[in-house]
């Protein structure tokens, strides 16, 4: 059995504060700078009005005069989300995540942990817990639950995690669950990046529900849809692919406050702080960094994140630098702390010697040599350089900060 | 970070004007300014700097926090400029 985590308009949610903030109010995330102004999730009284995610922001606002933007929090719902699915993990659980807010996991590997299947549903529930994040309220009773839903498919758990109304999960079983799934709207297509497309065709031709899909023929869907008219015939049928859960993976992060450095040269002397933090860790073990994601937490609300994979596996401060700092220029508002967490890793970094000038190539080896014994003796903090961030600040303690000698 | 600033003992004069630090007594007052920053944050940050000359010739420099509701406010703090 697959059961379903959902948190509906999770995004939303973290922006705006919690669940108390939507009530009554026609809310929703703005179009982030510098890209089409197409507004993300939207509240439940601006979908009273016609609004709708991915609607232009000029025809939102005309359908909504009243309609509220708050800046979207990419940061903070990453940090929930991340939370949240290491939770889930505690549990035993192997986890899919098919996007912030939507989560899969199957209970046939943990009912001889917990029991039955009912006991890890309710496992799951527990895991999930009210949504918390720093950006949510603290007020219990007036936090967002997670809806459940379990079912025999990652699609049947889906449409019943979409159809409760209350924390009590929906678990359907066997045959009733194709013949309650006939009854759903073909809605839930839209939740499937392989189907999302047929949802506008399919409404114009009048299919309203996954039982009329179904009824259709998956020959018919063929001929008209190609792959992706199988592909919903199936899921209507009640059948569908398996899980993908995502690997386990390690947390390596470094964040710094950045004080006055906000933007320009003084940030980009940030990003090198972090990036010798980074390197410095002794759990990166060797390895190169494959992907990383930089993040920010901006001045005027809100947060910032880009994922940034390298061509090649790194392990050199100056290249990694180097492409950060055109992500940089991204940036799009001041901001107050920058993020820097470590992706995908690569495999160990090989001694690169140089064709020429091997004198100097052998004394940076010994002295990195010396930093790594230096900190073996003495811990992490040892082998430190000043590096002037800020110099120009009017606090003195925001000028200079230590950051790690490469090792 | 490097610097942080440290508390210090200040027996200060009319206008705030400090006459001795951590004992030792202030000859001169070589400059003073005030740092009114972050106001737009929650932690607003708000100090009076004096750059002294103590009796044997030390330059110090000592701030007095007049931020409110922070832990450090009303306080006195030694720091290198």
């Amino acid at each position: 059995m697959v059961v379903c985590v959902h948190f509906p308009r999770f995004e939303l949610l973290l922006a705006a504060g919690g669940a108390r903030a939507l009530v009554g109010r026609a809310l929703a995330i703005a179009p982030p700078s510098g890209s089409e102004q197409r507004l993300g999730e939207v509240s439940g009284a601006a979908e009273a009005y016609g609004v709708r995610r991915g609607m232009a922001l000029g025809e939102a606002l005309a359908r909504c005069p009243d309609l509220a933007l708050v800046p979207a929090d990419p940061v903070g719902v990453e940090e929930s989300w991340e939370s949240l699915l290491r939770s889930l993990e505690a549990i035993g659980a192997a986890v899919e995540s098919a996007r912030a807010g939507l989560a899969y996991f199957e209970t046939g590997p943990l009912c001889s942990l917990h029991g039955s299947d009912a006991a890890v549903i309710a496992a799951g529930q527990r895991a999930a817990g009210p949504l918390q994040g720093a950006a949510v309220a603290a007020d219990r009773r007036a936090s967002a639950h997670a809806r459940t839903g379990a079912g025999p498919t990652r699609f049947c758990s889906l449409a019943a995690a979409l159809a409760v109304r209350s924390r009590r999960p929906l678990v359907l079983d066997g045959s009733d669950a194709l013949r309650w799934l006939s009854g759903r709207p073909i809605e839930l297509l839209g939740y499937r990046a392989e189907t999302e497309q047929l949802l506008e065709p399919l409404t114009r031709l009048g299919v309203r529900t996954l039982g009329e899909l179904a009824r259709l023929g998956r020959s018919a869907l063929a001929d008209r849809f190609g792959a992706a008219g199988v592909f919903a015939h199936r899921l209507a049928c009640g059948e569908d692919t398996s899980l993908r859960p995502r690997l386990a993976q390690e947390l390596m992060e470094e964040t710094m406050s950045v004080g006055d450095a906000s933007s320009g040269p003084a940030i980009e002397r940030v990003l090198g702080v972090l990036v010798d933090r980074l390197l410095a860790r002794s759990d990166r073990r060797g390895r190169t960094l494959r992907a990383v994601t930089l993040s920010a937490r901006l001045l005027a609300g809100g947060g910032w994140r880009e994922r940034v994979v390298f061509r090649q596996p790194l392990a050199d401060r100056d290249r990694i630098s180097l492409a950060l700092s055109l992500r940089l220029l991204l940036l799009p508002a001041p901001a107050a702390s920058l993020g820097l967490s470590v992706e995908r890793f690569g495999p160990p970094a090989g001694e690169q010697r140089a064709l020429l000038d091997e004198g100097h190539a052998a004394r940076v080896a010994r002295l990195r040599e010396a930093v790594v014994q230096v900190r073996t003796v003495a811990g992490e903090g040892a082998a430190m350089r000043a590096v002037c961030v800020d110099p120009d600040s009017r606090v003195p303690e925001r000028r200079v900060v230590l950051t790690p000698l490469p090792g | 970070m490097l610097n942080l600033p440290h508390p210090a003992r200040v027996r200060a004069g009319a206008g705030g004007v400090p006459l001795q630090v951590d004992g030792r007594a202030i000859e001169l007052v070589r400059e003073s300014w005030l740092v009114e920053d972050r106001w737009w944050t929650a932690q607003p940050l708000r100090r009076r700097y004096w750059e002294v000359v103590t009796t044997s010739g030390r330059n110090l420099v000592v701030f007095h926090d007049l931020g409110a509701g922070c832990e450090q406010a009303g306080g006195w703090f030694a720091q290198r400029s």
